[in-house]
């Protein structure tokens, strides 16, 4: 890229003072339950800055007025979602996968017969890149894998994404942490640039559209044993996600396991799951008896 | 530093008022403690689960998961059982108290809490020195 | 091994989605699931408001108690506002909190009842009505806090105003915060949190 870099058309009038900054933090944190590492200061400045100008708000404080006032919330959602980065790639944030494999497969496993099914939803599944990550870990690192019936399958509310998806083509870029084995195990080369996961992968998947606050659409969702809701639940506004997390737990199979992304927390979303360790990781659980 | 001195002993603040968790931690920094904070008992419950930690102090009144609740989780972590917890409350009533206690509490301070036996009773159930 | 899920089932939408009758029927059936049903559908119907309460008042499981409120705060209105505040009242935490947290959605319509609350003889219930504030979108917030803490003759309410005073940040507020540590001398905490509280507004004007 050689563009011009951006100049500081983005810098309020008066730069944030260091008590601006931690004002700024702590009412993320108070909202959010993220707090920012020290690494992301330069970042988050930044951002901030940019959603200060863009309002049109001649300094931090009539910035942050809006930010607690607001009754729309609008300007807090855009915020976040600035605020946090969306990139999609193939086993992104692996280290719940080795959860998944390590811990929560297992003692599912040990409610289920050999035979039974077992489900795994991605959702937001966006071009297909979680779903098949959670497929060929779960294939290359479950001893178990073949004594279940594994039901993998996303759903967005994009179609597009989902299209995507279903094709199951990706660049160099994406699939920049998959070892090399893997890659020839499960992708095809089309081209340069251009890998494509291997039919018979795609075809296990089932990708579907769902908008997971309307109850028709959560109503195909049933009995699942796993969620996977990554860096999703926080763009929604307050209302809709409490309706979210209520679908996603009656979608839920009792005893069902949900897993955030890696800087979420239920703690600022909802009291239905309850927290549950595996190794260095906080998923959450549905109570297995259903109340 | 020289060898043979005790670590710093660490304690998880779980309290959804801010300035209030600010004063714990300047009380209890002062008094020689490591402190991590919590803003509700969800939150607690991770914190307690992914850190160790010699005490934690506990406001029963939070959103999500009250302080009760979250001691009644902590006492069915088999790493959580035996973690001292001082629960606090705006009640004076012996009933709270009794809450507390059967919820797993191991002390309970009425709000606000007088930073001197605060300190005391955290250098107490920390077994730190005095 | 993997396979590819077949059973898409379609729900039925109900033909009577919107029989009430049976809906609040289903509101008090043994199974929660079925609750938990019945509490998300009445969220469509403002008749629906008596009955979602009265289940409130008696209802254990937190997910249907968890479904009934979302439907209150749909049906969001002065009628739901006023149930909801009676249920500060009650012994049972959790469902005191969750009351707060649905309030606390409900801007347009919840300072009223606030403002019955910051009047009433427990301090309890004062300090649930600034913990709602303190969460509040709505410019008006400020000014009542600032009556509280100075006017209110309980430290602790005093002391919940304090973080929604210390996030609203105006310069204004620092004479009350002032005034609060001579209200209550020999308060530890309060000398703490007032001297808190300004230093995090002086230091960020």
């Amino acid at each position: 890229m050689t563009s011009a870099p951006r100049q500081s058309s983005f810098a309020p009038r008066a730069p944030i003072t260091g008590e601006e900054y931690a004002k700024f933090c702590e009412f993320f944190y108070r909202k959010t339950g993220i707090m920012f590492s020290e690494k992301k200061v330069y970042f988050v400045e930044r951002r901030l800055n940019e959603r200060i100008e863009k309002s049109g708000c001649e300094d931090f404080r009539a910035y942050f007025s809006i930010l607690r006032f607001q009754a729309s919330a609008e300007e807090w959602q855009t915020l976040v979602n600035d605020m946090t980065v969306n990139e999609t790639y193939f086993l992104r944030e692996d280290y719940q996968f080795d959860v998944l494999v390590g811990g929560i497969l297992p003692e599912i496993a040990r409610r289920r017969r050999p035979g039974d099914k077992i489900s795994i939803w991605s959702s937001p599944c966006s071009t297909g890149e979680e779903a098949y990550s959670i497929a060929i870990h779960l294939l290359e690192h479950w001893a178990k894998a073949d004594d279940y019936a594994i039901e993998i399958f996303g759903s967005d509310i994009d179609s597009r994404v989902l299209a995507s998806a279903r094709e199951g083509i990706y660049g160099e870029r994406s699939l920049q942490r998959l070892p090399n084995g893997l890659r020839t195990k499960y992708f095809k080369k089309l081209g340069f640039d251009k890998f494509q996961i291997r039919q018979e992968l795609r075809e296990s998947i089932d990708f579907s559209v769902a908008n997971i606050v309307e109850s028709v659409d959560m109503a195909r969702f049933r009995s699942v044993d796993v969620i996977f809701c990554r860096n999703m639940l926080i763009y929604f506004d307050d209302a809709s996600r409490r309706q979210a997390v209520e679908m996603l737990y009656e979608c839920m199979s009792p005893g069902g396991f949900i897993c955030l992304g890696h800087s979420e927390s239920m703690s600022r979303i909802s009291s239905l799951f309850r927290p549950r360790k595996f190794g260095d990781t906080i998923v959450y659980q549905k109570a297995p008896t259903d109340d | 530093m020289t060898e043979g001195l005790t670590a710093m002993k660490r304690i998880l603040v779980v309290e959804d008022g801010s300035t209030m968790r600010l004063f714990y931690r300047d009380v209890l920094e002062k008094a020689g403690f490591h402190v991590e904070e919590a803003a509700n008992g969800v939150e607690g419950l991770e914190r307690a689960m992914l850190q160790s930690f010699d005490m934690a102090i506990v406001d029963v009144n939070m959103p999500k998961m009250d302080g009760y609740e979250m001691v009644r989780h902590f006492r069915q972590e088999p790493e959580l059982k035996s973690l001292p917890v001082i629960t606090i409350s705006t009640e004076a009533d012996e009933k709270d108290a009794a809450r507390a206690y059967a919820a797993g509490a191991n002390f309970y301070i009425v709000k606000p809490a007088n930073p001197d036996l605060l300190a005391r009773v955290a250098r107490l159930l920390t077994g730190a020195p005095t | 091994m993997l396979v590819k899920r077949t059973d898409r089932t379609e729900a039925a939408v109900s033909a009577a989605e919107g029989d009430i009758d049976r809906l609040l029927r289903d509101l008090d059936a043994p199974d929660g699931a079925l609750r938990r049903k019945a509490a998300h559908d009445l969220g469509a119907n403002q008749l629906a408001i008596r009955p979602l309460c009265g289940r409130l008042a008696t209802e254990t499981a937190p997910s249907v108690r968890a479904a009934i409120l979302t439907s209150l705060i749909r049906l969001k209105s002065p009628k739901v506002v006023a149930a909801l505040v009676e249920f500060l009242r009650s012994e049972d935490a959790a469902l005191r909190n969750a009351v707060i947290e649905a309030l606390q959605d409900m801007p347009e319509d919840v300072l009223p009842a606030l403002d019955r609350l910051l009047n009433d003889d427990d301090s309890d219930l004062r300090i649930f009505a600034v913990n709602i504030m303190n969460e509040l979108r709505h410019p008006e917030v400020r000014s009542r806090l600032e009556r509280v803490i100075a006017r209110d003759t309980h430290v602790n309410v005093c002391m919940a105003a304090v973080d929604g005073i210390a996030e609203i940040g105006d310069e204004t507020l620092i004479g009350p915060l002032q005034m609060l540590e001579k209200r209550f001398p020999n308060t530890p905490f309060v000398a703490f949190a007032a001297a808190a509280a300004i230093q995090r507004i002086r230091g960020a004007s």
